[in-house]
């Protein structure tokens, strides 16, 4: 056990835990943000995507221990002020069917869209990896290039 | 020696249960408590409840797994009862007798039944709810029934001007008697549902904003957690374990042994995990099998001359066949399948002197309560089950079996413990969809048309742990021999024989259920029979349903917007037909071999549901669809080593990503009469329209899928690996 200090959507927190303890289950059972979803563990599915930093990093093999000082950012936190555009296009594309992938999808492009504001659907196809089992990919184009105008 | 087995098709599944059953659609006009508790409010019958501020609540007896009923049940309700739809409510329904299926009697959600069998009762529900509203009005403005009419949730008596809203009419409605035949208003009337009209869903916006609670997000007060480790050889248990080496490890409160598995329960998850790595397990017992004895198993069952059992038989197809000049047999392989919705099994459960409450994603209402009850001892209506959003289903969460763990581990630990199963767990624990191995033989006529088919399908059974009734090597498996059997192509003699492979793999449906597999085989056959014939594929499946004007139309209109025959030059179109849940499919997928990898442009997707209830959500189904259907046609496929699964994982249980993800056009006839399903229509005719494209393209025929193990590349995965 150690302690673990960093900034969670913009507020300090303190952790005492497993310094091996992934970032995604710090927030989901010590911290309460189940917006971020646990999905396959291994970094495959995205379902887990949180900003760090500012950067898209996959929470679930990222240890408590190398967040130490930093800004974390989860779905919750995406915008201090109503919805960010992407949730905005998502809702109007009805984009999501079970749900489940979505805040991490969501995380992801506005990771891109900050990188990229206007990406190419070559862009999108390079960096949205994330796995949707029930198969929402056309709509999650759709919406992200809708949102870069 | 042949076993003419015993068939046991879904009708009769639900002959035998609806024959024992109480509670038919009258019953289901009485309120229950469960619809009075859930809104305080006036409840008209099980289904619907009228509060006196107006508001309307509808029990949801199915799970939203991403189908979009908790917006559609509700919109069916309010159109039908003439409310107002801003103040309509849907809460999901407790596991009780009025919300069971209306014809197999019983609680689940599955095999696309949501709109086409509850879409009939809502309405029934609504009408009678709107009746006793007007009779309730008719009582109060002292004026015939006849005067009155329902609109934006208040009863209108338009000689007079005088309008009472639902709210002021709810008690009075409520204490009435129920219309025994209630009346339903026509199609032409809807003003909700129906007329190419789409709603925006109402669990959208909290799924965008990760407030929506699945069952992984349950929290209840005093929880803990529970991760699972289960045995390494299929059918194995766990001989011991070293308690002492996790006893003082922080967080844990309980090793629980479950047979299969090991459960460790700490007060994080985390802390669960890391105790659970350190348990030195023993593992005792189970099959060591492998790809190579589970093929010698298939090929066995399929030289074997016992365990056959006939599933259909119409005409003469062997005597056709053993007379025919010009017959064409081929085989047909579909792969071992894991389920993998997104959100992995888990369960949230609370065992006390009182009773069981459950917090779950469920698919399987009724066996969980059946399944928790046994394994705890107790009696099923000590047991009461919350239901939350599915992050996914495809069938897995049919079963209990993740939720009973659950609760042995909150009985053991005495605390209310959340169940979560890794990924790997995830795999390693499901029950399998089967492979598949088909193998057919079809005589022509002169005229190149088929005159007899054989199918000779070897597949583990599917149905059985589904099924209320036992399911045995010898019986016809109904699920896995649909497609095959009831085929709408005309043939004159066809004949379905089916041999149940009793394999160390547990094995249950998976979304498509047998369609998939079987589909992949009659498309695929019907495109090489059109080729041995000399005609084009389009015009050969159009003379085989001649005689059916409904499909036809669908298959001119997919023809039509795939511009069947113009692709461009160096693309290659493939298209594939399915009779599936109560809905004709037709796919055409456009393909190009760009450097020997297959590079997916489009797919065309015609589908007739008899009636398009909401637009952009059918869209949704069948789009969301295909891509399953692409992921199981170029990628997914299991394989055996030692006895256990290898792919546990999304890293080798490989499925499409957005870059996989071609131009998909869809678009709805509603020519056939009955309405149908949606959900597990769209990834049906995928892996044989994508197999014609490529034989189109290159002249192979790949008789096996995924294709990605038959050989094929894709320009995504030449990247990628």
């Amino acid at each position: 056990m150690a302690s673990f200090s960093f900034r969670l959507n913009g507020a300090p927190v303190t952790l005492e835990l497993d310094p091996s303890t992934p970032l995604l289950w710090a927030l989901r059972d010590h911290l309460g943000m189940t917006g971020t979803k646990f999905g396959c563990g291994i970094a495959q599915c995205g379902a887990c995507t949180v900003h760090v930093d500012g950067e898209a990093v996959r929470s679930c093999v990222y240890t408590i221990d190398s967040v130490a000082g930093a800004e974390v950012t989860t779905i919750e936190g995406l915008t201090r002020d109503g919805p960010h555009r992407l949730q905005e296009e998502w809702i109007k594309a009805q984009v999501p069917q079970c749900g489940y992938c979505q805040p991490g999808m969501i995380m992801a492009a506005a990771a891109l869209l900050k990188a990229k504001p206007h990406p190419t659907e070559a862009d999108l196809e390079n960096s949205i990896t994330n796995i949707c089992r029930c198969g929402t990919y056309a709509r999650i184009k759709k919406a992200i290039l809708a949102a870069a105008g | 020696m042949r076993v003419e087995g015993t068939v046991l098709s879904r009708r009769d599944v639900m002959q035998g249960l609806a024959a024992g059953a109480v509670v038919l659609v009258g019953g289901r006009l009485v309120a229950n408590e469960a619809a009075a508790q859930a809104s305080a409010a006036a409840p008209l019958n099980a289904w619907i409840a009228v509060a006196t501020d107006g508001r309307v609540t509808l029990q949801c007896a199915h799970s939203e797994m991403g189908q979009g009923i908790y917006t559609t049940f509700a919109a069916i309700m309010a159109d039908e009862l003439e409310a107002d739809w801003a103040k309509c409510d849907i809460v999901f329904s407790p596991v009780a007798p009025a919300y069971r299926h209306p014809v197999y009697n019983w609680q689940f959600t599955g095999n696309a039944e949501s709109i086409r069998s509850y879409h009939g009762l809502i309405r029934k529900m609504a009408a009678a709810a709107r009746e006793m509203l007007i009779a309730a009005a008719a009582d109060q403005l002292k004026v015939p029934v006849s005067e009155l009419a329902a609109r934006g949730g208040k009863v209108l008596h338009h000689a007079s001007g005088r309008a009472l809203d639902f709210g002021a009419l709810a008690q009075a409605a409520a204490a009435r008697t129920p219309p025994a035949q209630p009346n339903v208003k026509p199609e032409t009337e809807w003003r909700l549902v129906g007329h190419g009209r789409s709603l925006p869903r109402r669990d959208v916006p909290d799924k965008v904003h990760g407030t929506a609670v699945f069952g992984i997000d349950v929290k209840v007060p005093g929880m803990v957690y529970a991760a699972v480790m289960s045995t390494p050889v299929l059918g194995g248990k766990a001989a011991s374990f070293d308690e002492a080496l996790v006893a003082g490890m922080p967080g844990v409160i309980k090793v629980v042994p479950l047979g299969s598995a090991v459960a460790v329960v700490a007060e994080h998850y985390w802390q669960a995990r890391l105790a659970l790595a350190k348990l030195k397990i023993e593992w005792q017992g189970g099959e060591s099998f492998d790809d190579a004895a589970l093929e010698k198993s298939y090929r066995a069952a399929q030289q074997s001359k016992d365990g056959w059992a006939l599933a259909e038989n119409k005409g003469d197809a062997v005597t056709t066949l053993a007379g025919a000049k010009h017959v064409i047999t081929a085989e047909y392989r579909a792969p071992w399948v894991a389920h993998a919705p997104m959100e992995p099994m888990n369960a949230t459960v609370a065992v006390t002197e009182a009773g069981v409450t459950i917090w779950a994603p469920t698919q399987g209402m009724e066996m969980t309560q059946i399944v928790v009850a046994k394994v705890l001892g107790v009696a099923p209506d000590k047991i009461n089950i919350h239901r939350t959003y599915l992050g996914g289903g495809f069938g897995r969460r049919l079963l209990a079996d993740f939720v009973a763990q659950a609760a042995l581990c909150a009985k053991a630990a005495g605390r209310p413990v959340k169940l979560i199963w890794s990924r790997e767990e995830d795999i390693k624990q499901d029950v399998f969809r089967p492979g598949f191995l088909n193998e057919v033989r079809a005589s022509l006529a002169a005229d190149g048309m088929p005159e007899a088919i054989h199918f000779r399908l070897v597949a583990p059974t599917i149905l059985a742990p589904v099924s209320p009734t036992p399911v045995r090597p010898g019986m016809v498996d109904a699920l896995c021999c649909e497609g095959l059997m009831e085929n709408p192509y005309g043939i004159a003699h066809r004949r379905v024989d089916y041999n149940m492979l009793a394999t160390p793999v547990p094995t249950m449906v998976l979304r498509t259920t047998g369609h998939g597999p079987n589909n992949f085989t009659v498309e695929s056959f019907v495109d090489e029979l059109a080729h041995a014939a000399k005609r084009d594929p389009y015009e050969y499946r159009r003379r085989l349903l001649a005689e059916n004007p409904v499909a036809l139309k669908a298959l001119d209109r997919a023809a039509e917007l795939a511009a069947w025959g113009k692709a461009a030059p160096g693309r290659f179109q493939g298209m594939a037909f399915a009779d599936c849940f109560g809905s004709y499919l037709v796919q055409v997928a456009e393909l190009s071999i760009e450097n020997g990898a297959v590079k997916l442009h489009k797919i065309t997707s015609v589908c007739d549901p008899g009636r398009v209830l909401d637009r952009v959500n059918a869209t949704s189904m069948i789009e969301g669809g295909v891509v399953w259907g692409l992921s199981a046609a170029l990628y997914s496929a299991l394989s055996f080593d030692k006895g256990h699964v290898r792919e546990t994982n999304f890293d080798r249980f490989r499925v499409v990503t957005l870059p996989d993800t071609p131009e998909l056009v869809t678009d709805f006839l509603e020519n056939r009469q009955v309405i149908g399903g949606l959900g597990e229509v769209g990834p049906v005719a995928v892996p044989a329209a994508i197999a014609n494209a490529l034989f189109a393209a290159t002249g192979v025929r790949h008789r096996r899928y995924p294709f990605a193990a038959d050989g094929v590349l894709t320009t995504y995965g030449k990247i990628f690996g």
